[in-house]
């Protein structure tokens, strides 16, 4: 319960108002941050990996498993990615924030973007129980992560702009810059984590061979609707 | 005996009314409750009615189940997205009401829908043909979804004069409730019967995605 007060004092806005922030305080705490991300992130999972479920192919129960645990990972594992560049780089820049600050706050901005995406869920399993076609499936997920992802990080834009106001601006061009790689690598890790639906006509596999990226895929996926 | 009629009718009635004529801060909706029971019954009411073109009770019965399910099971799935948008939007403070404004909204079309009724009774005696009775429902359903759209209007009217970030929440509602309650009704179908048709709760091979077949559709027509 305590945790659904953080999430919804995060949701409100509570701990990230600006007067607080140009103080250079963020009163959240990492470690229940991070079990609010894994939480809603293995929400969502369940939702998406429903699919392969009620198909009932050769390891379907693996599959959603995998889903599970890959929907919270895909987010995790970006952010080990991109954090240590963007801390860099946001230090050079003389920014206001701190190492602890910086990543309490993405962690709030993933926290978000997870709330919204399981908020998502009860949509998708409505649509995987009277969906048969992949692509439609494949669409309807990115369109989610791709709503919520934006609301994730208009909520870390807004955020910084509270933490900036009236002060240098080479930390915020930092963002900036780093808000376009996050997005870019986000995509790119959620296409090496994939399957995360699992194509009812191929067998179980934990991760496809390395090919192809997710820009492409997405395109083709878009045409086979019709 | 008359007044006596009068008045039992004008207290079951008090709460459509209320519903019926909403607006401004004064005039509450009624409470959760009988806001329920007003738009259940309205969805029966309907339902039964509309499912009673081929003139078999079984079908009536599926039909009157049916239109309160696919609102009230369509409105489950939208409302925790809803919430999560309201509170991101910085309203979760008047979450409470904002529900209120959609639910006295779904009421409303509900008991539209039961006064559109008779209406619709009297164009089944009068057509014969299956396709004409599918696409009176259509009229009558999206008078009953415009009825709607003016009781939401009036219930935000408040709500959005404090905050106008209000109109972009409502339109986030409006725009997963549309995408979901259609494919809600497709997967719900058949809603009238068609009377060479056996009587069944669902159609055969009725589940399947309503954006893929339109898709298909279009693509067939290019």
């Amino acid at each position: 319960m305590t945790l659904f007060r953080t999430v919804d004092d995060l949701l409100r806005g509570t701990h990230t108002r600006p007067e607080k922030l140009q103080k250079g305080e963020i009163d959240l705490d990492t470690g229940r941050l991070l079990t609010a991300v894994l939480l809603l992130g293995m929400t969502y999972g369940v939702f998406m990996g429903l699919y392969a479920v009620l198909r009932g192919g050769e390891g379907a129960i693996r599959q959603i498993g995998a889903a599970t645990l890959k929907v919270p990972l895909l987010f995790v594992l970006t952010l080990v990615v991109t954090f240590p560049s963007l801390y860099v780089f946001s230090a050079l820049a003389q920014s206001r924030l701190t190492f602890q600050m910086t990543l309490r706050l993405l962690l709030a901005a993933i926290a978000v973007n997870m709330a919204l995406l399981a908020s998502f869920g009860p949509v998708t399993g409505f649509f995987t129980l009277s969906t048969e076609s992949y692509p439609f499936m494949i669409v309807l997920n990115v369109a989610f992560f791709t709503i919520s992802g934006i609301v994730g990080l208009t909520f870390l834009r807004k955020t910084l702009a509270g933490v900036f106001e009236g002060a240098a601006t080479g930390g915020q061009n930092v963002f900036r810059v780093w808000l376009v790689i996050y997005s870019v690598v986000g995509a790119q890790m959620g296409w090496i984590l994939r399957p995360f639906i699992g194509d009812p006509h191929r067998p179980f596999e934990l991760f496809r061979e390395r090919q192809g990226n997710f820009f492409i895929a997405v395109w083709e996926a878009f045409w086979n609707l019709f | 005996m008359g007044s006596v009629l009068e008045s039992v009718l004008a207290a079951g009635f008090a709460d459509v009314d209320a519903l019926l004529r909403g607006g401004g801060d004064e005039a509450e909706p009624p409470p959760w409750k009988r806001l329920l029971i007003a738009s259940v019954s309205g969805g029966l009411f309907y339902g039964a009615v509309m499912g009673s073109y081929g003139l078999a009770p079984l079908q009536a019965l599926y039909s009157a189940l049916k239109v309160p399910l696919l609102v009230g099971v369509a409105t489950l799935l939208c409302l925790p997205n809803f919430y999560t948008v309201n509170a991101v939007l910085g309203l979760r403070a008047d979450f409470p009401r904002a529900v209120r404004a959609i639910l006295s909204a779904q009421g409303t079309v509900a008991v539209v829908l039961a006064g559109l009724a008779p209406i619709t009774a009297l164009l089944y005696a009068s057509l014969s043909v299956y396709g004409l009775a599918v696409a009176a429902n259509g009229v009558m359903f999206l008078i009953a979804a415009l009825a709607g759209q003016v009781a939401l209007a009036r219930r935000y009217r408040p709500l959005i004069a404090a905050n106008p970030r209000h109109r972009l929440g409502r339109a986030a509602w409006l725009t997963l409730y549309i995408f979901v309650a259609i494919q809600m009704a497709w997967v719900l179908r058949p809603f009238i019967g068609d009377p060479s048709l056996p009587t069944r709760f669902f159609r055969s091979g009725a589940w399947g995605n309503a954006y893929v077949e339109v898709a298909r559709l279009l693509w067939g027509l290019v």
